[in-house]
């Protein structure tokens, strides 16, 4: 069938997408038994086949006892997304034979989720936003395990005719989020992925490293074609599967929509005409491709799980639940805009750990408590710069983030308040820095033992300057003649000649002076 | 079972259609006595629902209880020697299945 149009009838095409995401709780044990967990930080280095106990295994005997802190961290998830939380959810059998499943079902929640009909606003790029925002809805959230993994490689990168389980994902508490179809451009899809991330990571819910698969997206994309004679059609849904990185999202996203307009122009394919399209991403080529899969792959047939209790949550509980969760990122963002004039990129990075943002609000107070304090604003912007970069330089020589080098926040509100008053010159931050990751005394009894305050004396300072003038006599010459570029040389040499004491901006207005008047 | 819902009797299709499903290989005596099997099954379950049930709450459970929780602490893996030995092939620290790229479920 072919439905005669081409390019030239279409009047408009509106994509509609709605996305699953699949996060890998940071437990330390499994959902429904105490193996270990690869997806917490403790094991994610284990041996192949070593995170596996008798329920794993599905050996008789074995039954399944849920995991208290995955299902709080779950509902934790869930009410941060503007979720109801269910007083009653039940676990489902989903029924299918798979190499990575031993039991030959997973654990899941079908018609009773622990979380459903949510929202989040997140900025949108959208033409159609409201005041640059738009609301997704999240139908539901719901608890399951996770399967083993299947490769096809041996170590060392040998290729293996068969298939290899490893066992050691099968049972990492999964929780499986579904928005409403509230996405038409993939902008949206990319900022509201990040910002989910960002939010799960931040309620400490998941290490969210997106190469491990912590968090895998699966889009189900679709496009309404308007043509110029007012007819409207909507293409079939496809499902692009288990993409691991914002790039694929997008680019799936991107390709599906012109994919599918091709695909309707030549076939004239509607929704409801066969079953829902699976496809998979190709990352080399840039496409999607269908996945070849049996037609009745999906028959599951879900049924109560008889070897698991339901899970009830009274109001003590979820009270419980809605009082750890803290001030989340988008607000939080949002605030630190405000109050610090913060860019949103810095904002963006400070929050991106909840302990780096937790110490720079603990640095603020430090600075806000000093006898001349900054303003609310300064402090901000001071506290961020020294974290987002001399800080996180050291820090990443190391493979921590910023806040764990060992300097605490008092000592850095010490340190900035020094700065800011001229005592220690720009060049010994750093190496304030490397003394109070090793030090617990204050930045002024550092800074006091190994001569890095600016140094007052006007005969000393007079001295070092006349010193430099005459080691460098070209350069002393050219800033006579008005070249200002000269005069990095000589403060240079006054720096050296100082030991590092000098201050240099003041080193340059006094080397001006001197020399041009 | 897709063929309850509408009240027809499983055909030796949809037996070997559930049989694929279960990856049970079953030569075609094998589906029929299956199929017997699964008709004993779909009657008996009949029978049931011409019962009276109005105002009889849904009993999924024989048992009240709820909230059967474990503390998150991590306890002891198989040793995976015991494991591997009872897979029926194993190549390195892997289980090892026939090729199945491309088939299965989520």
């Amino acid at each position: 069938m072919t439905t005669g149009l081409t390019k030239n009838d279409i009047a408009s095409t509106r994509l509609i997408v709605g996305l699953e995401i699949h996060v890998e709780l940071s437990t330390r044990s499994k959902m429904f038994t105490r193996a270990a967990n690869p997806a917490c930080p403790e094991f994610e280095n284990a041996e192949p086949n070593t995170l596996v106990d008798p329920l794993v295994a599905a050996l008789p005997g074995s039954l399944p006892v849920m995991n208290r802190r995955a299902v709080e961290m779950s509902a934790m998830v869930g009410m941060a997304l503007g979720c109801s939380i269910a007083e009653h959810a039940k676990w489902d059998r989903k029924n299918y034979a798979y190499p990575d499943l031993p039991k030959g079902y997973q654990i899941s929640q079908y018609d009773l989720p622990l979380c459903f009909d949510g929202a989040i606003d997140i900025p949108s790029a959208s033409p159609g936003a409201d005041g640059g925002m738009r609301r997704i809805g999240i139908t539901r959230a719901h608890l399951e395990e996770d399967t083993g993994k299947l490769s096809h490689e041996l170590p060392g990168g040998i290729r293996y005719s068969g298939s290899l389980v490893d066992l050691n994902r099968a049972g990492t508490p999964l929780l499986e989020i579904v928005t409403e179809p509230d996405f038409d451009c993939a902008e949206d899809v990319v900022t509201f992925a990040r910002e989910l991330r960002s939010l799960c990571r931040f309620l400490g819910v998941t290490e969210g490293v997106m190469q491990k698969g912590h968090m895998r997206f699966e889009p189900n994309i679709n496009l309404v074609i308007d043509t110029t004679d007012g007819r409207e059609f909507r293409t079939p849904v496809v499902e692009i599967k288990n993409l691991n990185s914002f790039r694929a999202v997008d680019g799936a996203i991107r390709h599906e929509t012109e994919r599918q307009l091709d695909e309707f122009l030549s076939t004239g394919r509607v929704m409801g005409m066969g079953m829902k399209q699976t496809r998979g991403w190709d990352d080399e080529r840039l496409v999607t491709v269908l996945q070849r899969e049996k037609e009745d792959a999906h028959d599951y047939r879900y049924f109560p799980d008889p070897d698991l209790v339901p899970v009830e949550m009274d109001e003590a509980w979820k009270g419980r639940i809605r009082e750890s969760i803290p001030e989340l990122p988008i607000a939080r963002r949002s605030r630190y805009r405000e109050e610090f004039g913060l860019p949103e990129k810095d904002a963006f990075a400070l929050i991106d750990d909840q302990g780096l943002c937790r110490f720079f609000e603990r640095t603020v107070d430090a600075q806000l408590a000093a006898t001349n304090p900054p303003s609310l604003r300064e402090a901000g912007h001071e506290s961020a710069k020294l974290l987002l970069n001399q800080m996180a330089k050291r820090a990443n020589e190391s493979g921590i983030v910023a806040h764990e080098i060992g300097i605490t926040a008092e000592q850095v509100g010490e340190l900035l308040a020094l700065r800011r008053s001229g005592e220690i010159p720009t060049q010994a931050i750093d190496r304030l820095l490397k003394l109070a990751s090793e030090s617990p005394l204050s930045v002024v009894a550092l800074a006091e033992a190994n001569d890095l305050l600016v140094v007052r004396d006007e005969g000393a300072i007079e001295g070092w300057l006349a010193e430099a003038v005459v080691a460098q006599p070209k350069a002393a010459e050219d800033v006579r003649n008005g070249k200002d570029a000269a005069l990095g040389r000589l403060v240079g040499a006054v720096m050296k000649a100082s030991g590092g004491q000098a201050d240099a901006k003041d080193v340059r207005d006094r080397l001006l002076a001197m020399l041009r008047d | 079972m897709t063929s309850s819902d509408s009240n027809s009797a499983p055909t030796l299709a949809d037996v070997a259609k559930v049989a694929a499903l279960s990856r049970l290989a079953l030569d075609p005596d094998a589906l029929d006595s299956a199929r017997g099997d699964l008709l004993a099954i779909l009657q008996h379950v009949a029978n049931l629902q011409t019962l009276d049930v109005e105002g009889v709450e849904p009993m999924p459970k024989p048992q009240d209880t709820v909230n059967r929780l474990a503390e998150d602490v991590p306890g002891p893996s198989l040793d995976r020697d015991v494991l591997l030995a009872m897979a029926p092939k194993t190549e390195g620290h892997f289980i090892a299945v026939p090729k199945v790229l491309g088939e299965g479920g989520a």
